[in-house]
C-alpha cells in the first residue's frame, strides 16, 4: 500500500499534507509516527476515569495532530468531540466518542497496512 | 380605562376627605363651644363665690370692728359711776369721735334713750330685740327722725339709765350709705353689684337701679319684662336655699342676657348678701374667644383641605404623566416588536433568496456533474450566494452583539492609507459591475496613522460605500472623501471627516430621520429589489457612537445621499520614516483641482518639485514647452479619467512625442488589472492607487524610480536564519512536524514539553537568548495562557519576547483570549511554514 493509498484509505488529504510538508518522505515518517502517539490512549483512559478536562485536552491534541497530518476524517470527528467536551461532559459527546474510536481505528488500520508495506 | 378608574378614585377620595375634615372640625368647634360655656359657668361660680365671700368677709370685719368700737366705748367710758350724766357725756364723746351718728340705750321694752343724735326707729325691731335679749350682738336697719336710712349696731349692756331703769343694750347708728360705700356695693365701675336683703326678699341695702321693695319682686319683674316666665321658680329656689341656710348660686336667663346670682347669709344679722354679675362682659370675652376659635378652626380646616387638594392634584397629574409614559413605552414596545417582525419577515425572504439559489444551483450542479463548465458556473453562483448569506448573518450577529452591549472596540494603530487602499480594492469590483464612476479624494491629511479599531473603521466605510453602490443606479457616481482638521479634543487628536456621496435614489425626508434605527429599510418597491438586512446603518451608527463620533446624512429623493462621519481619533505615536525624495521635477495631471493641490503640496513636502495641470491637452503643451527648454519632467503622474483625451491616450502621445523613456505613472481609484495591458502598451510604467497619501506617493515613487523595494519586502529570509525559537508543544508528533518544517527556515528550535518547562527554560536562559516563543495553548501541567502570563511577569529585559500562539482553535474568542494573556499573535494549526515565517518576521526584533 502506497502512501497515497493509505491516505485514501484513512480518508485524508494527501495533496494538502505534501503541499505543506513538501516531501513524501517526511509525510511517511510522521504518518508512521502517528502509531506511537499517546494522545488516543490518553483520551480513552481519561474518559474511563471520567476526567473530562484531560479528555478534552487529549481530543484537542488528536485534532491538532490530524490537522498537521491532514487526516481529514479523524480531524472532523475529533474536532466535534473537542467541542462537545469543551465545557465538560455533554450528552452529545457519547456518540462522538464512538465516532472518534471508529475513525481512529480506520486511520490506524490504514497506517498499519502502510507500515507492513514499507517494513517499518 | 385605568385612567378613568384612577380619576374616579381620586375624586371620591377628595370628596370623602373633605367631608370628613369638615365634620371633624365642626364637631371640634361645637364641642369646644359647649365646653367653654360650661367652663364659663364654672368660672362664674368660683368667681362669684369668692366675690360673695370677700364682700361677706368685709361686711363681717367692718361690722365686727364697729361692734367692738361700741364695746370699747363701754369699756373705756362706761365706767359705772354715780354720775350718770358724766358717763353719758363720755360715751357720747367717744361715739362721736368714732364717727357714729347717734348713740342710745335701749330698754327692755324697745324704748331708746338717746345719748346724742336723732331718734331711732328700728324697721324690724322684733328679731333685734330678741337677739339683744339673748345677750348677742346684733345689727339692724332703721330710720332716724328725718327718715334717713340708718344701720344700728346693738351691744348688750346693762346700765342704769337716767330714768333709773336698766338698759338692755347700747345702740350706735351709722348711715346706710356708709355700709354701702364701705362694701363698695354702690360702685358703678365694677361689673358686680350686690344687694343685701332679708329672708322675705325685702331690701336692706339696695344698690344700682333697684327700686322695688322686695328683691323677689324685682327678679320676677325683670324676668317677666324680658318675656320669661320662670321668675317664680328662681324665687322659690332662692327662698328654699335661704330657709335651709345654704348658699345659692344660679344663672338667671333674662331674655338674651344671662346673669349670675349668688346669695349667702351675712353674720350678725338676718340679712343675705345677693351678688349679681351680668355675663355679658364675660360672655363677650369668651364669645370673642369662641369666635376667634371658630375662625381659626375654619381657617385651619381650609388650609388642611387646600393642602390635601394640592397633594391630590399633584398626585393626579403625576399619575396621568406616568400613565402617559407607560402608554408611550407600550407604544414603543409595540413599534419595536412590529419592526422586529417586519424585519424577520424581510430577513426570511432575504435569507431564502440566496438559500434558494444555493439549493437550486447545487441541484443543477449534481444533475450536470459531468459538464465541467456548468458545474463551475453553478459553483461560482453558489459561492456568491453563500457570501451574500454570510454577510446577512454577520450583520444580524453584529446587531445582536450590539443590542446586548457586547461589542467593544479594539483600539490599535491604523494606517488610514492601508484602510483606504483596502476599502477601495474591496468596492472596485462592485463599482465596476454597475459601471458606476468612483472617485476617492483626500486632502489635508496631517496624521496618516491613528488609533482606531481598524475592523470597525472598515465596517463603517464598507457599509456606507456598499449602501451608496446599492442605491445608485448604473452609470451613477459615487465618491469617498477623507480630510482632517485639528480636533477640539487636543493636539494629540485629529478630526477625521469621512464623506460618502452618491447621486442615487436618495431618501424621503421622513425616512431619513429613522435611517439609523435597527431593522428599518425604506418600504418602496424599488428598494425591495435591493437585498440587505437594513442593519448596516444601525451598526454603522453604533460603531460611530462607540468611537464618540458623529454621523449625519443629507439626502434628497431622486438626487442622491451624502453621509458625513466625523471622528476624533488619537494620532498614533510611531516613528514615521523620514520621507525625503530627490528633487525630481514632476507633473501631476488630474481633473480634480483639490487632488492636484493636495498632491503637489505633499510632493513638495517630501522634496519633489511638482507642478500640476487639469487636462491632457495642457499637460502635453507643458511637456512640449519643457522639452524645448531641455528641462524635461522626470516623472509624470496622470489620472486615467480625464476630460478630453484620457490618461492613457495622453501617455501614448507623450511617449510618441518625447521618444524617450520617462516614467509615466497612472493614478486611479479603479482596478489596475483591468487597464494594465492597455496602459503598458501606451508606455505607462506604473500605477498608483488613489487616494494619494503622503506615504502612498513616497513609497510608490521610490519603487517606480528604482530606489528601493516597498517596506516589508526589504526584509528577507536571512533574518530568520539562526534565530532561536522556543517551541512549547506537548505532543511529540506535532513537535517533530514543527521542528522539521521550521528548520527549513534556518531556525534553531528548542522544545518545551509543556508550559511549565517552557517558562523554566526561558527563565534560565540568558536574556536575549531566545528570539521568539511558539506556544501551544492546551498543554498539561501549565497551559499556554498561563505560561505567557508568567513570562510577561518576569523581571528581565526580554520579558516582552514575541509569543505566538499555535492552536487548533481558531475562533475569534480564542484569538482575543490569546491577546488578553499577553501573546502577540495567533496562528491556527496546521503549521504553515510561510505563515509562521511571516509572523516571525513581523514580530522578531
Amino acid at each position: 500500500m502506497s502512501l497515497v493509498d493509505c491516505y485514501k484509505s484513512l480518508e485524508g488529504d494527501y495533496e494538502d499534507v505534501v503541499g505543506r510538508l513538501r516531501s513524501e518522505r517526511l509525510v511517511q515518517k510522521f504518518v508512521l509516527k502517528f502509531l506511537n502517539d499517546g494522545s488516543y490512549d490518553l483520551l480513552c483512559s481519561s474518559l474511563e476515569a471520567e476526567d473530562y478536562k484531560e479528555a478534552f485536552r487529549a481530543s484537542h491534541t488528536i485534532k491538532g495532530v490530524c490537522q498537521n497530518l491532514s487526516f481529514t476524517k479523524l480531524y472532523h470527528s475529533s474536532h466535534e468531540l473537542t467541542e462537545a467536551l469543551r465545557g465538560g461532559w455533554s450528552p452529545e459527546a457519547a456518540p462522538l466518542v464512538e465516532r472518534v474510536k471508529k475513525d481512529y481505528e480506520q486511520t490506524v488500520a490504514a497506517i498499519r497496512e502502510l507500515q507492513a508495506e514499507v517494513g517499518g | 380605562m385605568m385612567r378613568d378608574k384612577i380619576t374616579r378614585f381620586l375624586s371620591v377620595s377628595v370628596a370623602g376627605l373633605t367631608i370628613l375634615c369638615a365634620a371633624v372640625f365642626i364637631f371640634l368647634a361645637h364641642y369646644m363651644n359647649r365646653t367653654s360655656a360650661q367652663t364659663i359657668h364654672d368660672v362664674g361660680t368660683i368667681y362669684m363665690t369668692g366675690m360673695n365671700e370677700r364682700i361677706s368677709m368685709h361686711f363681717h370685719t367692718t361690722i365686727e370692728q364697729r361692734l367692738s368700737q361700741v364695746e370699747n366705748l363701754l369699756e373705756f367710758y362706761g365706767e359705772d359711776t354715780e354720775d350718770k350724766g358724766a358717763v353719758n357725756d363720755r360715751l357720747a364723746y367717744g361715739a362721736k369721735a368714732r364717727g357714729f351718728e347717734s348713740l342710745a340705750f335701749c330698754s327692755d321694752d324697745g324704748q331708746f334713750k338717746m345719748l346724742y343724735g336723732k331718734a331711732i326707729k328700728i324697721t324690724d325691731p322684733e328679731p333685734f330685740m330678741r337677739s339683744l335679749g339673748a345677750q348677742e350682738k346684733k345689727v339692724a336697719v332703721g330710720t332716724d327722725a328725718d327718715g334717713k336710712n340708718m344701720v344700728y349696731l346693738g351691744i348688750p349692756a346693762g346700765y342704769v339709765m337716767s330714768d333709773g331703769e336698766m338698759s338692755r343694750a347700747l345702740v350706735a347708728g351709722l348711715p346706710v350709705d356708709y355700709i354701702s360705700e364701705m362694701l363698695a356695693l354702690d360702685k358703678s365701675n365694677t361689673l358686680v353689684y350686690s344687694h343685701i336683703i332679708r329672708k322675705d326678699g325685702s331690701f336692706v341695702i339696695r344698690s344700682g337701679e333697684a327700686f322695688r321693695q322686695s328683691y323677689f319682686q324685682r327678679i320676677k319683674a325683670i324676668v317677666e319684662e324680658a318675656g320669661g316666665s320662670n321668675g317664680d321658680m328662681y324665687v322659690e329656689e332662692l327662698s328654699a336655699a335661704m330657709a335651709a341656710d345654704q348658699d345659692y348660686s344660679q344663672v338667671l336667663a333674662i331674655g338674651g342676657e344671662r346673669r349670675h346670682l349668688y346669695c349667702a347669709k351675712l353674720p350678725y344679722s338676718e340679712w343675705y348678701l345677693v351678688t349679681i354679675m351680668p355675663y355679658d362682659t364675660l360672655n363677650d370675652t369668651v364669645g370673642r374667644l369662641n369666635r376667634q376659635w371658630g375662625v381659626m378652626v375654619f381657617v385651619s380646616c381650609g388650609i388642611v383641605l387646600l393642602s390635601l387638594l394640592a397633594v391630590f392634584v399633584r398626585y393626579f397629574k403625576m399619575t396621568r404623566m406616568q400613565l402617559k409614559e407607560v402608554e408611550q413605552a407600550r407604544h414603543e414596545a409595540v413599534e419595536a416588536n412590529k419592526a422586529k417582525s417586519e424585519f424577520l419577515s424581510n430577513m426570511s425572504h432575504d435569507i431564502r433568496t440566496p438559500m434558494n439559489a444555493i439549493v437550486g444551483m447545487t441541484a443543477i450542479a449534481i444533475a450536470n456533474a459531468d459538464n465541467q463548465a456548468q458545474v463551475h458556473n453553478c459553483l461560482r453562483k453558489i459561492a456568491m450566494s453563500s457570501k451574500h448569506l454570510l454577510g446577512l448573518i454577520n450583520d444580524v450577529l453584529d446587531m445582536s452583539k450590539i443590542e446586548s452591549g457586547k461589542m467593544t472596540l479594539n483600539m490599535d494603530q491604523v494606517s488610514l492609507r492601508e484602510a483606504m487602499d483596502g476599502i477601495v480594492s474591496i468596492v472596485q469590483p462592485q463599482v465596476k459591475a454597475k459601471s458606476q464612476s468612483f472617485d476617492v479624494r483626500i486632502h489635508d491629511i496631517s496624521a496618516e496613522n491613528v488609533c482606531c479599531d481598524s475592523v470597525r473603521l472598515n465596517q463603517i466605510l464598507l457599509n456606507l460605500l456598499s449602501n451608496a453602490i446599492k442605491f445608485t443606479p448604473e452609470k451613477g457616481s459615487i465618491s469617498l472623501s477623507l480630510w482632517q482638521e485639528p480636533s477640539p479634543r487636543g493636539s494629540d487628536y485629529t478630526r477625521c471627516h469621512i464623506e460618502v456621496a452618491d447621486n442615487g435614489i436618495g431618501m424621503a425626508p421622513d425616512f431619513k430621520d429613522k435611517i439609523f434605527e435597527s431593522f428599518v429599510r425604506e418600504d418602496r418597491t424599488r428598494v425591495h429589489k435591493t437585498e440587505g438586512t437594513g442593519l448596516g446603518l444601525a451598526i454603522t451608527k453604533y460603531i460611530v457612537d462607540a468611537m464618540e463620533g458623529t454621523i449625519e446624512v443629507e439626502s434628497q429623493q431622486g438626487h442622491g445621499s451624502r453621509f458625513c462621519v466625523i471622528l476624533d481619533l488619537e494620532e498614533a505615536v510611531i516613528q514615521e520614516v523620514d520621507m525625503v525624495l530627490p528633487s525630481w521635477s514632476m507633473l501631476v495631471v488630474d481633473d480634480d483641482h483639490m487632488l492636484c493641490q493636495n498632491a503637489v503640496s505633499i510632493l513638495k513636502s517630501i522634496g519633489v518639485e511638482a507642478e500640476w495641470t487639469m487636462d491632457g491637452e495642457t499637460a502635453l503643451e507643458r511637456i512640449e514647452e519643457r522639452h524645448n527648454k531641455n528641462q524635461d519632467y522626470q516623472i509624470v503622474l496622470i489620472d486615467w479619467k480625464l476630460p478630453g483625451i484620457d490618461g492613457i491616450e495622453t501617455a501614448r502621445r507623450i511617449t510618441k512625442r518625447l521618444k524617450k523613456d520617462i516614467p509615466i505613472i497612472l493614478i486611479s481609484a479603479y482596478d489596475w488589472n483591468d487597464i494594465e495591458e492597455e496602459a503598458r502598451a501606451a508606455g505607462i510604467s506604473g500605477f498608483i492607487s488613489k487616494p494619494l497619501f503622503k506615504s502612498t506617493l513616497f513609497y510608490s515613487l521610490r519603487e517606480y524610480m528604482g530606489m528601493a523595494k516597498r517596506d516589508g519586502e526589504e526584509k528577507s529570509d536571512k533574518e530568520l536564519n539562526g534565530r532561536k525559537i522556543l517551541v512549547a508543544e506537548d505532543n511529540e508528533l506535532n513537535w517533530e512536524i514543527a521542528s522539521e518544517l521550521l528548520s527549513e527556515l534556518g531556525l534553531d528550535l528548542d522544545w518545551a514539553e509543556n508550559g511549565q518547562i517552557c517558562v523554566d527554560k526561558f527563565e534560565s536562559s540568558a536574556p536575549g537568548y531566545y528570539d521568539a516563543v511558539l506556544m501551544d495553548l492546551r498543554m498539561p501541567v501549565m497551559t499556554g495562557y498561563e505560561a505567557a502570563v508568567a513570562i510577561r511577569k518576569m523581571d528581565r529585559p526580554d520579558a516582552d519576547i514575541p509569543i505566538i500562539a499555535m492552536t487548533a482553535d481558531a475562533f475569534a474568542e480564542d484569538i482575543k483570549r490569546c491577546l488578553e494573556h499577553g501573546m502577540n499573535a495567533h496562528m491556527a494549526k496546521p503549521i504553515d511554514v510561510a505563515e509562521t515565517a511571516r509572523m516571525l518576521r513581523k514580530f522578531i526584533r
